[in-house]
């Protein structure tokens, strides 16, 4: 008599089931939600950065300093198409010209000729990924490159990615080697810097990561990277600077998607903690938060919070520098290392942005995006920074445009 | 201990937390639409994110931490 409800039970049973594994076969990209699978369409991508910086005296300490430093002008391209179902080839190139410079020294020491500096005026990079799917994971092989005119650099990656059977956690595992090149005969490297023979540096990095579902609305990843580095760190365009020929460094990220039912939105938090043998710690934070709009536009406003502490063997301005800028602080008598450039001093930044983006049709998406950022010696949590150091503000524009195929 | 230890040690505790949170939640794949939105991925816009990476990391001396791989740079 019991085993006539408990068939039809069995039964309401599997057809419950059936229609709900339908379901979710009917949803466009439900099994791509930890992004493990292969993609379905092909995409092509282009983007334009036009980029600049300045710094501003507004001290009394550093009055006088204000002036404009670099503009880049930036072009990249990207493609990916999708290979049988189960691979994937990606690339992307870019080409970016610089003009402007950067001081060699705190915020003074710009040279006559303004087109020098750390960085070449013409940059090519490109890299192409080529990635297998596996029915819980991806194994991911990379090659990059970068040339400017006094830099060349050639790196390999080797990324895998394993999904728990419920697919509500991947765990991921990643190595990559760069070796970098620096040519130091160029004529505004600095005479006690001038070589015939590059300076080399080699890097390896490793990566190890959990992405986790923790609600239907909460997707959390945590990734530790530690990278070791062996040759020349030095600026070839700095002086007084002198740096460690080794540099190990850790990082600590994590990161939190929420997606909210009502605007149906999305915030997006991370934080990372930097830490080095130069001695610098850095903590970063960033907050953005998507709102799709009706007819197609989405909005991204976004807040970014920097703070880093100072190189162990960071000189900051001294007296004489203080009476004449034109005259950099000697470093300490017998000082094996030693660096005057700002972005090793201690300091803290906010910035502040928005993205809109557009669908044109059901293949096309357009977008623009407006980020400024000012770093302040007196504005992070790692103590007091340089106060002869003026302040740096940069402002960055991005023009994109994407075809999906 | 020193500090490197205790960071690494940290790291690699948050890590197994993360990955042992399975007790928390069971989210079945036809409860995935939220979560399948491009926005809720960690990848993002490619591009934007690497000219976003390469400003930052070449004004400030903290880098990394989303992924390894891709090229050096004579800006940092």
């Amino acid at each position: 008599m019991d085993t006539v409800p408990v068939k039809i039970s069995n039964r309401k049973s599997r057809v419950l089931g059936a229609l709900l594994a339908s379901a979710a076969m009917l949803l466009p990209s439900v099994k791509n939600a930890l992004a493990d699978a292969a993609p379905e369409q092909g995409i092509v991508s282009m983007k334009y950065l036009n980029y600049h910086d300045s710094q501003t005296g507004d001290t009394d300490l550093t009055a006088g300093m204000s002036r404009n430093r670099m503009t880049v002008n930036a072009l990249s391209f990207m493609g990916m198409v999708p290979i049988a179902g189960k691979w994937s080839v990606a690339g992307t190139f870019i080409e970016d010209s610089v003009t402007g410079a950067s001081p060699a020294y705190h915020g003074s020491g710009f040279p006559a000729n303004t087109s020098s500096g750390a960085s070449g005026d013409l940059r090519h990079a490109g890299d192409l990924n080529v990635t297998r799917y596996f029915s819980r994971g991806t194994l991911t092989l990379g090659t990059s490159y970068s040339q400017e005119t006094d830099y060349k650099s050639l790196g390999c990656s080797l990324n895998g990615t394993l999904s728990t059977e419920n697919n509500n956690t991947t765990f991921s595992l990643g190595a990559a080697w760069n070796r970098d090149t620096i040519d130091l005969s160029r004529p505004n490297v600095v005479k006690s810097k001038k070589s015939d023979t590059s300076g080399k540096k080699r890097v390896l990095s490793g990566l190890l990561g959990v992405t986790r579902v923790i609600s239907q609305n909460d997707i959390i990843q945590t990734t530790v990277t530690l990278t070791d580095g062996d040759g020349y760190y030095s600026d070839p365009y700095k002086y007084p600077d002198v740096r460690p020929d080794k540099r190990r460094m850790f990082t600590f990220m994590a990161r939190w998607n929420h997606h909210f039912d009502g605007p149906n939105g999305t915030a997006r938090f991370s934080y990372r903690y930097y830490s080095d043998t130069f001695g610098i710690r850095g903590h970063t934070f960033d907050a953005e938060y998507v709102q799709p709009l009706p007819n197609g536009w989405e909005i991204t406003p976004l807040v970014r919070y920097y703070s880093q502490s100072a190189a162990d063997f960071y000189v900051p301005v001294g007296d004489a520098e203080f009476a004449d800028p034109a005259h950099y602080t000697l470093p300490p008598a017998g000082a094996e290392h030693y660096t005057e450039d700002q972005r090793l001093s201690a300091f803290g930044a906010f910035s502040y942005g928005i993205k809109v983006r557009k669908e044109l049709g059901r293949s096309w998406l357009a977008d623009v995006k407006y980020e400024h950022s000012e770093q302040r010696n007196n504005r992070g949590i790692n103590g007091l920074g340089d106060p002869g150091i003026p302040t740096f503000n940069m402002s960055a524009i991005q023009v994109g445009l994407s075809r999906k195929f | 201990m020193n500090r490197g230890m205790v960071l690494a040690r940290g790291s690699l505790l948050s890590l197994l937390i993360v990955s042992g949170l399975s007790g928390c939640s069971s989210v079945q794949p036809w409860e995935k639409q939220n979560l399948a939105k491009p926005e809720m991925t960690f990848e993002g816009d490619r591009l934007d994110t690497g000219y976003t990476e390469h400003i930052y990391s070449s004004k400030e001396a903290s880098s990394g931490g989303a992924g390894v791989g891709g090229g050096g740079c004579g800006c940092n």
